[in-house]
C-alpha cells in the first residue's frame, strides 16, 4: 500500500513542518553570520527550512561529523584502558528538513564506501534513524550541475519525502521510500496532514510535479556529459593542464570540508595527564601534509598533483570501483572556495584541453 | 578605479622583455562580475588580466606558493597588499630583485554586494609602499588619526559573559577548515604549529575547543603583523568575523607600542620583533 502524495498550500506546509518538530528530533537549516547551516531546532520561527541560499555544509555532518569520539582511554605506567565513548547524540530518531536533492543524493553515494570493506556501524545507526525530508529547488544556483551527473533527480529515491512546489501554486508533499511512507502515515494520524484536493488523481499530482521540474531543468546555467569526462580524464593522468587549473589554488581543505561526498579523515588524541579521548575528524586531500609519511616523503607535495587526485578521484576512480560519480554537482566547493575554483571547470577544462593535444 | 590596461600593457611589457616568469594579477571569474586571482606564464594570456573595484584578494599571498618560488614575478599589490608585501621582504621571505611589482593608489575595493569593504572606508595607507610602477593619482594623505573599528568598540561595550557567548558562537562555527590560514599571505611557515600531529600542545581534533586553539592562536602570531587586508574573512566559508580578533590586537599594539602600523615602513619589524625603551614593562614588576 503506498501512501497518497499530499496536495496542500502555504500555511498547510508551515503546520506540517510545526508536525514534523513536534514529533521528532529536527535538523532544519538556522542562519548564523549571513549562512545557512543544519541545526537542532524546535520552532519554526528558529530556522528557514525553503531557504533559497544553498547551506554552508551538506547534511554530511549530522551522519559523518566534523569530529567524533572514537574511544576514551587511561594511560598510566601499570598499562592502558580503553573505554567505549558516550551516547552517540546523533543517533536517535529524527527528522531533517528543508535538504536539497543534491544533500539527499550524497548520502547515496556515501552508503557504498562505508558498506564496502568495513561496515562503520555509528554512520549505519545514524543513518537508518533518520527521515530525510526534501524541498525539491525551484531554481538553479550559479554553481549547480545535478542534472548532468549520472542520477535522476526527478524521481530520486534518496530523501524519505519529497515536497514540490507546483506549477500550479499548490504544494505537494510524497513519499519516496518505505521509511518516509510510514513516517507520514504516522504524522497524519497524530496530526493530519492538510490536504486541500482529495479528488485530484495521483497522476494529474505526478503531472504538476513534472511541469515543476520541466522548469527546474530548464534553469540551469551548466551542463556537461559525465560520460566524456570520465572516459576523457582516466586517460590524460599525466596532462599538464593539471598544473594550470590548479594555478591559484590556496591549498586549504574548505572544498572537501563542505562537500556532501568527501569522506577522507584523520585521527588524533586529545589528552590531559593519563586520560584521553581519540578523535575521528575531517581530512583533505588538497592540504600538503595529507599524504606526507613518516620518514618526510611527500608523493604530492605540489598543487597540481593534490588537484589531480581530487579530480581522478571523483570522476575516475570511485566510478571505477563503486559505478557512480563521487560528486553530486551541488556547487558548494566552488561557493566556499577563497578564489572560486570550479571542480566543474576544472574537470572540463582538463578533459578537453587534453583532447587536443 | 579602473587598470585594466594599464596593467596589461606592462605585463605584455614585462614578458617581451624577459623580465618575469610568472605575473600574478586577477581576472573575471567567469560567472558573473566578480574576480579571482590568476597566475599568468606566458604573454599569449595577458589579455585574461584586468584590474577594478572588484580586484579584492591579496595577490601577495602567492607568493609563497610552489608556482613563483624561485622565479622571477610581477604582480599587482593595493596599499595594504603593499604592506604585507612589505612584511615578506623583511622577513627574508622573498626577495626584491626577483619582483616587479605594479603598486596601485587604492580608492577602496567593494565586496561581493558592492558595499565598499569596511577596511577600506577606514584604511589608512592607500597608496602602495613598495613598488616598481605606480598607478593612479597617489592621495598623500600621509597617515591619518587612527581610530578604533566600530565593531570592536560596540563588543568592548557588553558584559563579559555576553562578549564570551558571541566567541563562543563564533568559534562554534568554524569547520577548522584552515582557508583563513592558507589565504593569509603572512602565513608561510612551511609547518604550522597547529598542525603538529605528535604534539598534544594543540588540539588536532575538529572541534569548538579545537577552533578556539587555533584561531587564537593564529590571530596572536599576526599580532603586530596583520595589515588588515580581510583575505581571511573573504575567503572565510562560514563567514565568521575574524577581523574582531585582529583588529583588537592591533588597537592594543597601536596604543602600547609607539603608535606601530604593520608594514608601512619599509625594513621596520613587527612591534614583537624589536626592542624600544618605550615599551611598556609594567607588567614585569
Amino acid at each position: 500500500m503506498s501512501v497518497e502524495t499530499f496536495v496542500t498550500d502555504k500555511a498547510g506546509l508551515h503546520k506540517f513542518y510545526e508536525a514534523v518538530m513536534a514529533s521528532r528530533e529536527t535538523y532544519a537549516p538556522v542562519e548564523k553570520f549571513g549562512k545557512f547551516d543544519f541545526k537542532r531546532v524546535t520552532r519554526l520561527t528558529e530556522c528557514d527550512p525553503e531557504s533559497p541560499i544553498a547551506t554552508t555544509q551538506s547534511i554530511k555532518p549530522l551522519f559523518f561529523p566534523r569530529s567524533a569520539k572514537v574511544m576514551k582511554y587511561l594511560a598510566t605506567s601499570a598499562g592502558t584502558e580503553v573505554s567505549e565513548v558516550d551516547e552517540d547524540p546523533l543517533a536517535v530518531k529524527r527528522v531533517i528538513l528543508g535538504a536539497k536533492h543534491c544533500d539527499a543524493r550524497s548520502l547515496q553515494v556515501l552508503d557504498k564506501v562505508y558498506n564496502w570493506d568495513y561496515i562503520d556501524t555509528d554512520y549505519q545507526k545514524r543513518r537508518e534513524n533518520t527521515v530525510i525530508i526534501s524541498t525539491r529547488c525551484d531554481q538553479a544556483g550559479t554553481h549547480c550541475f545535478c542534472t548532468s551527473l549520472d542520477y535522476d533527480v526527478e524521481n530520486l529515491d534518496a530523501m524519505d519525502v519529497v515536497i514540490v512546489n507546483g506549477a500550479d501554486g499548490k504544494i505537494y508533499i510524497k513519499a519516496r521510500t518505505p521509511k518516509g511512507e510510514n513516517f507520514l502515515t504516522e504524522l497524519n494520524t497524530e496530526y493530519r496532514i492538510l490536504n486541500i484536493e482529495s479528488q485530484m488523481s495521483e497522476e494529474d499530482k505526478y503531472g504538476e510535479m513534472k511541469k515543476q521540474y520541466e522548469s527546474f531543468t530548464g534553469s540551469f546555467r551548466l551542463k556537461m556529459d559525465y560520460k566524456e569526462v570520465n572516459a576523457k580524464l582516466s586517460k590524460i593522468f599525466d596532462t599538464p593542464e593539471f598544473e594550470n587549473v590548479s594555478g591559484n589554488c590556496v591549498s586549504c581543505n574548505t572544498c572537501a570540508f563542505v562537500c556532501p561526498t568527501c569522506h577522507c579523515f584523520k585521527i588524533s588524541d586529545e589528552k590531559v595527564k593519563d586520560t584521553g579521548v581519540r578523535y575521528k575528524s575531517y581530512d583533505s586531500c588538497n592540504n600538503g601534509y595529507f599524504t606526507l609519511m613518516a620518514g618526510g616523503h611527500n608523493p604530492r607535495p605540489v598543487k597540481y598533483r593534490r588537484w589531480r587526485q581530487r579530480a581522478m578521484h571523483k570522476f575516475v576512480y570511485y566510478k571505477e570501483r563503486f559505478g557512480e560519480n563521487l560528486c553530486v554537482g551541488c556547487g558548494k566547493c566552488t561557493i566556499a572556495c577563497p578564489v572560486n575554483i570550479s571542480i566543474f571547470e576544472v574537470v572540463n577544462q582538463v578533459s578537453s584541453a587534453a583532447m587536443q593535444e | 578605479m579602473n587598470y585594466t590596461k594599464q596593467i596589461q600593457e606592462i605585463a605584455a611589457k614585462l614578458f617581451a622583455e624577459g623580465k618575469i616568469d610568472v605575473f600574478v594579477g586577477y581576472r573575471m571569474n567567469g560567472f558573473d562580475d566578480n574576480q579571482v586571482p590568476v597566475l599568468i606564464t606566458g604573454p599569449q594570456e595577458v589579455s585574461r588580466l584586468v584590474f577594478t573595484d572588484k580586484s579584492v584578494f591579496n595577490l601577495v599571498n602567492y607568493l609563497k606558493t610552489d608556482h613563483t618560488r624561485r622565479k622571477r614575478v610581477g604582480l599587482v599589490v593595493k596599499g595594504c597588499d603593499s604592506r604585507s608585501l612589505n612584511l615578506m621582504l623583511t622577513e627574508s621571505q622573498v626577495k626584491r630583485e626577483n619582483l616587479y611589482v605594479v603598486g596601485i593608489c587604492c580608492e577602496g575595493v567593494v565586496d561581493d554586494a558592492g558595499r565598499k569593504m569596511q577596511n577600506c572606508t577606514e584604511c589608512m595607507v592607500p597608496d602602495a609602499v613598495v613598488s616598481d610602477e605606480l598607478l593612479g593619482t597617489p592621495s598623500n594623505i600621509g597617515l591619518q588619526p587612527y581610530a578604533v573599528n566600530p565593531d570592536i568598540a560596540v563588543l568592548a561595550e557588553k558584559p563579559l559573559p555576553e562578549r564570551a557567548a558571541y566567541f563562543e558562537e563564533v568559534f562554534e562555527n568554524c569547520i577548522r577548515c584552515n582557508a583563513c590560514r592558507h589565504s593569509c599571505p603572512l602565513c608561510y611557515c612551511a609547518k604550522c604549529c597547529i598542525d603538529q600531529e605528535t604534539a598534544t600542545l594543540y588540539n588536532g581534533a575538529n572541534t569548538t575547543s579545537g577552533a578556539f586553539h587555533a584561531l587564537m592562536t593564529w590571530s596572536l602570531h599576526l599580532a603586530g603583523r596583520c595589515v588588515d587586508c580581510r583575505n581571511c574573512e573573504k575567503a572565510c566559508p562560514s563567514h565568521l568575523p575574524l577581523h574582531l580578533l585582529h583588529k583588537q590586537n592591533e588597537s592594543v599594539i597601536y596604543e602600547n607600542f609607539q603608535e606601530h602600523l604593520a608594514g608601512v615602513i619599509p625594513g621596520d619589524r613587527g612591534a614583537f620583533y624589536k626592542y624600544s625603551m618605550q615599551d611598556p614593562d609594567d607588567f614585569i614588576m
